[in-house]
């Protein structure tokens, strides 16, 4: 780290020298203790105290929704903490702004990049401290400094190359130097392998082991197990908001850290009922996609099917090609024994598939309209007579679903966005509802929503079933989808990987497929 | 967490009652200027001058109008006043070529629909955002009206044409009969019609409409071709009243049009508008420059008073929006 002290040495503002260990290696740099984080009434982190050692690899494992990126987001003074206390080599801290952690030495390497895609590797690395002479940026000094320092680091990366040119990766590999070269006591890495290559994990593997020999704590959340036993001295599980435990890397195995992660305390009752499996409503052949790869399934009258899968395995992007949104580029699909081109979303909709998608505020809703007119978009075509709206049809068939769903709003006409995250949901199937449909696709039906509301959408579902439907349930929620599919399909990857029938295997044995170790 | 805990829902006005309060506002502001201007001035509240009133506002309106279906769908249409010059040129050339009146009518209109489609076209198909396709057309048409007339103008002899919009109907002028022939279908089609939910919904969120089945690059043709057309009707009407054909005329009208759209509550971020807004908005622009003209106020201030407006207006009905949340 010569090289870097050399660089900071032809700065002539801006200087902020951290002195390496502030605290001998070993002892607690950084402690937690009853940190809570409530987001209204929902607690996305429940009192946790954890404590880091300076100098050592504490790798983060747990579910999407476990209170990982809560967590994160109050190291790094991205939110505010609701109680607790962070102390911070000894001392207590604020940690309010994200200035003061950068102060401080705490800083994260994000999954999505958050640099500047414009501007070239150099001025990255050095955006906001750039090397100045008379109020003048010295570029030529900048990148050269910048090139040292990669160069140093071992990735073959050229300083003076437009950020937005280079891989995901390899920008993440860019994030990381910057991170580096800024006097980092404390860093942390967000799923940091997600878009990387093998080399190029190998490569970030190399920079963090040699930052921690120069003292860095680093803190690496993963979903990879074989990652975080490779690299980490000490692991914590953190389940639904609750830090269940700590352990030193050599004193535990895969199976005891899968088992801490999932085995929840489950107060939601899951409805579920069976019905006898009827005729086949749709079945894919080697159904290939943007995203998803090779995929068969089918779908019969009156059963759930679950796709099980970590978020960007390909399910979403199966549903949205099976939905006619996106063409599939190989592969077949027969619908009731047809065979079908789903050319377009209408051609979906008039054979009777109804997608809830992943995201209400991105594909779901039109936040800014009414629930009414929400509520009728999909079926406009129908309230129509000669050449307008049949409004008291309009009025109806809004004020019907809004009573049979319990939607709880005033009125029809109060906007999608002043709803809550249980209520959009509804106001989503309310959609589908009235449109009618044969195969119902549900997309993280239940993210965002209350307890209250969960159980209401399961009771649904099995009305559904009753009626001869079937349904399509895609979840990250692993207990979701392993208590009410019928038959469970787990994504990795874009490739479906494997497929149980109810309960037939265990929740380890899902995970452990669905992570890949 | 309890749904109720969260819900907003209560507190937040029913939508419907915001915007027909919100029109009151407008027409009260209207009358209000006028009353005030006769209080004012011995010249305004004259049938000649309220002619002339109905005359300016009329063919803003109508460009407003359009303009609005398309800032619905969260989309610009800067080339609307190049249209009115440019059509112009058209039913000129096309009249004093000996073509009948009737067909020059039509065939003016058909191409107010070509360029709204063209602008959908480039939208839709080449990905171009709506405020540089449509100010490629407002330059290029400006070119091709000037590249017609040679840069000069072409005199319009057909006095049916012509007597036109100097022609009364039940004591109100003619120009002023076309803005309710535009806005009452305009009416139906974005308020009773379901591809007015339609423009609403791809302005709100393009994805969730898609998703729904709404057929969003249909949706977007429809939009501009309205846009066009109503301006090429402009067009018709402005060469009636100057009775020659001229590309260089109606400049600055895009934003007289947008201006109109915003005062009468179009949010330039999609999903929120109507017809009526616009309607009032721009006669509240008529009404200010007429007013200031009866009281001999500089011209230029004229300009900074309509700008000042803008701000006010929008920056209230900004406030109203996020107190509605």
């Amino acid at each position: 780290m010569t090289e870097l002290q050399e660089d900071r040495d032809v700065r002539t503002e801006g200087l902020q020298v951290a002195t390496r260990h502030p605290v001998p290696k070993g002892e607690p740099i950084l402690e937690l203790r009853a940190l809570q984080k409530k987001y209204g009434l929902v607690e996305a982190l429940k009192p946790a105290s954890l404590t880091f050692l300076s100098g050592e690899i504490h790798a983060i494992v747990g579910e999407n929704g476990a209170g990982k990126s809560t967590l994160i987001k109050l190291l790094t003074g991205v939110i505010k903490r609701t109680s607790g206390e962070i102390f911070w080599c000894g001392k207590p801290v604020q940690l309010g702004t994200p200035q003061e952690a950068i102060e401080r030495g705490i800083n994260a390497v994000h999954q999505e990049v958050v640099l500047c895609a414009h501007l070239t590797v150099a001025a990255n690395m050095f955006l906001g401290d750039e090397i100045n002479r008379n109020g003048l940026m010295r570029k030529r000094a900048m990148t050269d400094a910048a090139q040292r320092v990669l160069d140093d680091l071992g990735f073959n990366l050229p300083a003076g190359a437009v950020l937005g040119s280079l891989t995901i990766g390899q920008q993440q590999l860019v994030a990381t130097a910057r991170a580096a070269m800024r006097g980092t006591q404390f860093l942390i890495f967000d799923e940091p392998t997600a878009y990387l290559t093998r080399q190029e994990s190998a490569q970030l593997f190399r920079l963090i082991r040699r930052l921690q020999a120069e003292g860095v704590t680093i803190v690496y959340i993963s979903h990879r197990m074989e990652e975080v036993f490779e690299l980490a001295d000490r692991v914590s599980v953190l389940r639904d908001g609750t830090h269940v435990g700590t352990r030193r890397i050599g004193e535990t195995n895969e199976a005891e850290l899968i088992a801490l992660m999932i085995n929840r305390t489950i107060e939601q009752i899951y409805h579920k009922e069976h019905f006898p499996p009827g005729e086949v409503i749709v079945e894919t052949r080697n159904l290939s996609g943007p995203g998803f790869q090779d995929v068969s399934l089918t779908v019969r009258a009156g059963e759930i099917v679950g796709l099980y899968g970590l978020i960007g395995a390909g399910r979403s992007e199966f549903a949205l090609g099976l939905y006619g949104r996106h063409r599939p580029s190989a592969g077949e699909v027969y619908w009731q024994g047809r065979k079908v081109e789903i050319a377009s979303e209408r051609i979906a909709m008039d054979l009777g598939i109804a997608l809830a998608p992943e995201s209400r505020r991105d594909q779901g809703l039109c936040l800014n309209l009414p629930i009414g007119l929400n509520i009728n978009l999909p079926v406009f075509n129908r309230l129509t007579r000669g050449l307008t709206i049949n409004g008291q049809q309009e009025r109806e068939n809004a004020d019907r679903q809004i009573r049979d769903l319990k939607i709880k709003t005033p009125s029809r006409r109060v906007l999608a966005s002043a709803m809550s995250g249980g209520n959009q949901q509804k106001i989503v199937i309310g959609k589908w509802l009235s449109h009618g449909a044969k195969l119902f696709i549900f997309d993280e039906p239940t993210v965002g929503v209350d307890v209250g509301t969960k159980a209401e959408i399961y009771r649904l579902f099995a009305r559904l079933l009753e009626k001869g439907a079937g349904i399509i349930l895609i979840s990250s929620y692993l207990p979701e989808v392993y208590e009410l599919a019928d038959r469970l399909h787990v994504f990795r990857r874009g490739r479906l990987v494997a497929s149980h029938d109810y309960r037939a295997a265990s929740h380890e044995e899902v995970l452990t497929q669905a992570i890949g170790v | 967490m309890s749904a109720e805990t969260v819900e907003s829902g209560a507190s937040a006005a029913p939508r419907k009652g915001v915007s027909i309060l919100f029109g009151l506002t407008l027409l009260g502001l209207l009358l209000f200027l006028w009353l005030l201007l006769g209080f004012a001035t011995n010249s305004f509240w004259t049938p000649n001058n309220i002619s002339n009133l109905l005359r300016q506002g009329a063919m803003t309106a109508i460009l407003a109008v359009g303009q609005t279906f398309v800032i619905i769908t969260a989309g610009i249409d800067l080339s609307v006043g190049a249209v009115v010059g440019f059509t112009s040129v058209i039913v000129a050339w096309l009249l004093a070529a000996g073509v009948p009146l009737w067909a020059a009518i039509i065939l003016t209109l058909a191409f107010g629909v070509l360029i709204g489609a063209f602008h959908a076209f480039g939208i839709v198909r080449m990905g171009l955002p709506p405020f540089i396709i449509t100010l490629a057309t407002l330059t290029s048409l400006r070119g091709i009206g000037l590249l017609i007339t040679n840069g000069s103008t072409i005199s319009i002899t057909n006095e049916a044409f012509t007597n036109f919009s100097r022609a009364d109907f039940l004591g109100v002028p003619s120009l002023f009969w076309m803005v309710i022939v535009v806005a009452i279908p305009a009416y139906i089609f974005l308020h009773l019609s379901r591809f007015g939910r339609y423009l609403f919904a791809v302005g709100s969120n393009s994805e969730a409409a898609r998703l729904s089945g709404v057929n969003v690059h249909r949706t977007i043709y429809l939009a501009y071709i309205l846009s066009s057309t109503c301006a090429a009707f402009v067009g018709l009407l402005l060469a009636s009243r100057i009775g020659i054909g001229n590309a260089t005329q109606a400049e600055g009208w895009e934003l007289q049009a947008i201006a109109s759209s915003v005062i009468g509550g179009t949010s330039l971020f999609g999903a929120v508008g109507s017809v009526h807004g616009p309607l009032l908005g721009a006669f509240i622009l008529a009404t200010i420059n007429n007013g200031a003209n009866l009281l001999n106020v500089n011209s230029f201030w004229q300009r900074i008073i309509t700008g000042a407006l803008i701000i006010v207006i929008v920056y209230f009905d900004q406030l109203r929006r996020r107190s509605a949340r």
